[in-house]
């Protein structure tokens, strides 16, 4: 029971790192309809360049941390700007394709400036783990899982209550009508890619912070993190929280008691294997809104 | 100099070249493609047959994603499939390759089929997600069914053979894929003057109003999951007797990336952008090394980002390639030749 | 214009490969093959590696190369995929006639045997794969160290030894990690052998993913059946990850590595957790008070004088050493081919690294270059060595 107990907390604590970087495609998608294969490059790139200010330049972490942000978000703008207004009016796949696209080069402009070797990221949280009730946790997935808890505040009070985020909402609806309503689309779109940017660049960290080290392979978070965003529901800021844990927890019963039988790997395959069985029964996720076609 | 349009029956209007001309460059091209394996050295040999394969999977991904709009990253699951079951076919059961492979086409097109299931409740990127993880439930059998996979050590594969025909060396093998290769693409090019072909297509463009056609929705989708697949499985056959080895680090998530790139950069909904798309994703890593290759003399630090360099230019030509040429190098193509047949005429 | 250039570049490059005349090989130049993982998922043991054979090769060749003739080394990345080290073997034994190859993953080695057999070109591999030693089925094949089974089966030895002197009663409860590939479960059937034949309980078998960021419902497994000792067969920056995690759930298991799990990037990546880990290593830290560490840390500090050594390093050095002894061997016979070298690798006895590594002695039917295995162990930081393991030569355990 215990050994229960103890996967069920592992895995909602891990699987509150998944609501935050899901959250970022959820913003993303919410505004521009896009999925953002890249999102996983976002996180990382946030990463790097964090390590880099606070190590090479010596900057304070809290400076460094700040810094990041902002330039997270010129990063989101940056890319709108460039790749993604192109690219309006394509059909889906190409916009997979161009985010697929952007991911590879992100990669490869991480690997080619900072190498591939782990680099030891400083230690921003206190090593002593806290005690939650049988399994001790390490304080850095406690950062994340608050962080999440208020980000998912802070995302459902603007979506619901301010300008920007019924602006946003409407864009997602019909960019046309938005439009004629007065609304800049253009601005909008800037607007979502900067947050999405930032919040994978808190992901990002935080992520490197529990790890202690950091390389490449953070990005593969990002393709990780996709299924748990299906699951949620593309549009829905709630189903992406929702689905990081329940995907978390999955993940940890699964190894905890799957790979013992079929000698390892079941950790990756099962949550695809029930996001396929929730789509059979719930296409567009759980709490995704349906979309109505018309002809 | 022929301008516009003169048909005078039938089957005119039906046919694949409009003109003599076109008939005789191809027949022209594979002459050339016949011989020149006896004048390539072996690495260049063993490109232009990886090639051909990407070119025969590319075709099927283009078939279910390019014609039929159904957005599938199973491309590298069912090249797996279609090489593990010629490993078992050919290796553990020693049939002849004339077998063998359609064996190995037939059993993808079913695991297809499974696989397409979803395609009935999901769309758009839903269904692209569904079949993500096919490819992952692909990868774990392949690493975990040992006795018939080999596990992650790979497996093996024998010399195809067909009785006392023995292709041992790559030529041997390359005509073999030629072949394999020109007869798939031309009954993709029928398959899509035919009412399957068609059916297809109007489900891509509209297909609420294909249902309320008569178009048998569903049953379509399967079937075009289906042949998508029998042409992926079949390139992964010819892969497995090419590469004589496979292992499931053969087949990752990034090569579903890959043939994706082929099919929307060479042009979506065309055979020609199939082909183009194969050739020039296939050749990018390959001018990249010469290129390397060559500045690695002066620069010797540069061995270490070529891999780096590879990734990061596949992403920047994708990338310029949708901004600047949505419509893939097929269109550029038909640009440029109706240009040239209306010359000087351009309006 | 892009695409025509490119078209028209592919054509040229086609047109030189296919009328490329076939050379004989230049006189004064000997090339080897160099197959290196510098971007893949063993990078982190991989560069190091490779720039340790670099350099040697460099040095090997400043002080009168293969008796007068140079060597060179035409390596690539093949970031750990099967299919392109293939591509890439094809390139080097075809087309630019390599007499020998340094390689490095077990995977791809032990995919590529066929072909090495067929094309009979020695293989000095990286990966301490214990099929490889049988000359039976792998003929050409050869590596400079214990295998992975028999460091396994020297650990198992330590953890009995150990057991007993901390006064535990019973059999040890032992459990191996290891990474979903060929080099992850290599030593597995050797492991669990040797541990039921010596009185050593093997109670749980974990796997840890690619690309893994947490182990921590491994652990748990671990905890509840009552480890009390763990062997991770992954590589020295994951192994980090698994320590870091053990510390978190205050798992008290004592934690033994493998030869590529275990170098000063150790301590240096998990810190405090990395104290009193044992590890496998049969080539020298940096910086050993041996004679052929003079040589090797000169070079590196004129070369590299802003990285740090590492035992990878000496790995890589301690290859080259011992091949173009062998090639040196081969050029004197007259026979520098593939079965003139591997002739010359099997005269190879009691062969003496400068104490880099333990002799060397490879026989016709018999490529285990040694049996005894170094067993070292971090404290405060440092690698200390703190046992020695010979076993005995049997014929039973060949290629196990």
């Amino acid at each position: 029971m215990e050994f229960l107990l103890q996967l069920v907390l592992n895995g909602v604590v891990t699987g509150s790192i998944y609501s935050l970087v899901a959250l970022g495609f959820v913003v993303i998608y919410k505004s521009t309809s896009v999925l953002n294969f890249a999102q996983g490059e976002f996180l990382m790139l946030g990463a790097y360049v964090c390590l880099s200010l606070a190590v090479q330049y010596q900057l304070p972490f809290a400076v460094a941390f700040l810094l990041t942000l902002v330039f997270s978000a010129a990063l989101g703008m940056l890319t709108e700007r460039i790749i993604l207004r192109p690219m309006i009016g394509e059909p889906v796949i190409s916009l997979i394709m161009v985010t697929l696209g952007l991911s590879a080069l992100l990669k490869a402009i991480v690997q080619a400036v900072w190498g591939t070797d782990l680099r030891p990221f400083p230690n921003i949280f206190p090593a002593t783990p806290v005690q939650l009730g049988p399994l001790p946790v390490s304080q850095g997935y406690l950062y994340s899982t608050a962080s999440v808890a208020v980000l998912l505040l802070i995302f459902t009070l603007f979506f619901k209550f301010t300008r920007a985020g019924i602006a946003m909402r409407a864009t997602a609806f019909s960019q046309q009508v938005s439009l004629s309503m007065g609304i800049s689309v253009k601005r909008i779109f800037a607007l979502s890619w900067s947050i999405a940017a930032v919040v994978s660049a808190i992901g990002g960290v935080l992520l490197a912070g529990v790890r202690g080290g950091l390389d490449a392979s953070l990005a593969f978070f990002g393709l990780k993190v996709i299924p748990v965003v299906i699951l949620g529901g593309l549009d829905s800021v709630g189903g992406a929280i929702v689905g990081g844990l329940v995907m978390g927890v999955l993940e940890n019963l699964a190894g905890g008691y799957l790979d013992p039988l079929v000698g390892g790997g079941a950790k990756e395959v099962a949550p695809f294997i029930v996001l396929v069985l929730i789509l059979s029964v719930k296409p567009y996720g759980l709490f995704g809104k349906v979309k109505i076609e018309r002809v | 100099m022929r301008c516009g349009d003169f048909r005078q029956s039938y089957a005119e209007d039906m046919a694949i070249f409009d003109s003599p001309l076109p008939r005789w460059l191809l027949t022209a091209l594979l002459a050339v493609l016949l011989v020149i394996p006896f004048f390539t050295g072996s690495y260049w040999l063993d490109v232009l047959n990886r090639i051909f394969i990407a070119i025969i999977a590319a075709m099927g991904l283009n078939i279910v994603t390019g014609f039929t709009g159904l957005i599938s990253l199973g491309t590298a699951a069912f090249l797996a499939v279609g090489g593990y079951t010629t490993a078992a076919l050919a290796g553990k059961a020693g049939l002849p390759f004339v077998v063998v492979i359609p064996i190995s086409g037939a059993l993808t097109a079913m695991v297809g089929l499974v696989f397409g299931i979803p395609s009935l409740r999901l769309k758009g990127l839903y269904l692209a997600v569904a079949t993500l993880a096919a490819h992952y439930i692909v990868e774990f059998t392949a690493s975990h069914w040992s006795s018939m996979t080999g596990g992650v050590n790979g497996i093996s594969i024998p010399a195809a053979k067909a009785g006392p025909l023995v292709l041992s060396s790559d030529r041997e093998v390359y005509l073999l894929i030629l072949v394999i290769m020109v007869g798939m693409l031309f009954f993709a090019k029928n398959l899509f003057r035919t009412k399957v072909g068609k059916a297809f297509v109007a489900i891509r463009d509209q297909d609420i109003s294909a249902e309320v056609m008569g178009v048998n929705v569903f049953r379509y989708k399967l079937l075009s999951f289906a042949v998508s697949s029998f042409y992926i499985g079949v390139a992964g056959s010819l892969l497995a007797y090419q590469a004589r080895l496979i292992s499931p680090e053969n087949f990752p998530i990034t090569l579903a990336i890959d043939y994706l790139g082929m099919v929307i950069i060479g042009g979506l909904g065309s055979i020609l952008g199939a082909i183009f798309g194969a050739i020039f994703i296939t050749l990018l890593p390959e001018m990249l090394r010469l290129g390397t290759d060559a500045l690695g003399n002066t620069w010797p630090g540069l061995m270490v980002i070529v891999a780096p360099i590879k990734t990061g230019v596949f992403g920047l030509v994708v990338i310029l390639f949708l901004i600047f040429e949505p419509d893939g190098m097929a269109a550029r193509w038909n640009h440029v030749k109706a240009y040239w047949k209306l010359y000087p005429f351009s309006y | 214009m892009a695409f025509k250039k490119t078209f028209l570049g592919a054509a040229l490059a086609v047109a030189a490969m296919a009328f490329h005349p076939s050379t004989t090989l230049a006189q004064a130049e000997i090339k080897v093959g160099g197959i290196f993982d510098l971007t893949g998922v063993t990078a982190d043991v991989g560069k190091p590696y490779a720039q340790g054979v670099q350099d040697a090769v460099a040095f090997v060749n400043e002080h009168g190369g293969i008796n007068g003739k140079m060597i060179k080394l035409i390596g690539a990345d093949y970031a750990y995929k099967i299919d392109q080290a293939r591509a890439l073997y094809k390139r080097l034994v075809n087309d630019e006639k390599v007499v020998l190859i340094q390689g490095w993953g077990s995977g791809d080695t032990e995919a590529l045997k066929d072909f090495v057999g067929q094309d009979k070109i020695p293989y000095y591999s990286a990966s301490f794969s214990a099929p490889l030693t049988d000359p039976a089925k792998f003929p050409y094949n050869f590596f400079v160290a214990p295998s992975y089974s028999d460091g396994l089966r020297s650990w198992l030895n330590w953890v009995k030894a150990d057991y007993t002197k901390g006064g535990g009663k019973g059999k040890a409860k032992v459990a191996f990690m290891f990474g979903d590939n060929a080099y992850g479960k290599s030593p597995l059937a050797a492991g669990r052998k040797w541990a039921a034949e010596i009185g050593v309980d093997v109670v749980d078998e974990a796997v840890l993913p690619p690309n893994f960021q947490d182990a921590t419902s491994q652990l748990l497994t671990m905890k509840q059946k009552g480890v009390e000792y763990a062997y991770i067969q992954v590589t020295t920056a994951n192994v980090a990850i698994v320590l870091r995690d053990a510390q978190k759930l205050g798992l008290k298991v004592k934690f033994g590595s493998n030869p590529y799990g275990f170098d000063e990037n150790l301590p240096a990546l998990a810190g405090p957790n990395a104290e009193g880990v044992t590890g496998l290593m049969p080539h020298v830290p940096y910086g050993t008070a041996v004679p052929g560490m003079k040589d090797l840390m000169a070079t590196h500090d004129k070369v590299r004088p802003t990285e740090k050594g590492n035992a990878m390093y000496v790995r890589g050095w301690t290859y080259v050493m011992v091949w173009s002894e062998v090639l040196k061997r081969a050029d004197k016979a007259g026979q520098l081919n593939g079965p003139g070298i591997k002739a010359a690798s099997e005269t190879l006895k009691d062969f003496s690294t400068g104490g880099l590594s333990q002799p060397v002695t490879y026989t016709p039917t018999d490529h285990r270059a040694s049996l005894t295995s170094e067993i070292f162990q971090v404290q405060s930081g440092k690698l200390v060595k703190i046992a020695e393991y010979a076993l005995p030569r049997t014929p039973e355990w060949l290629g196990l």
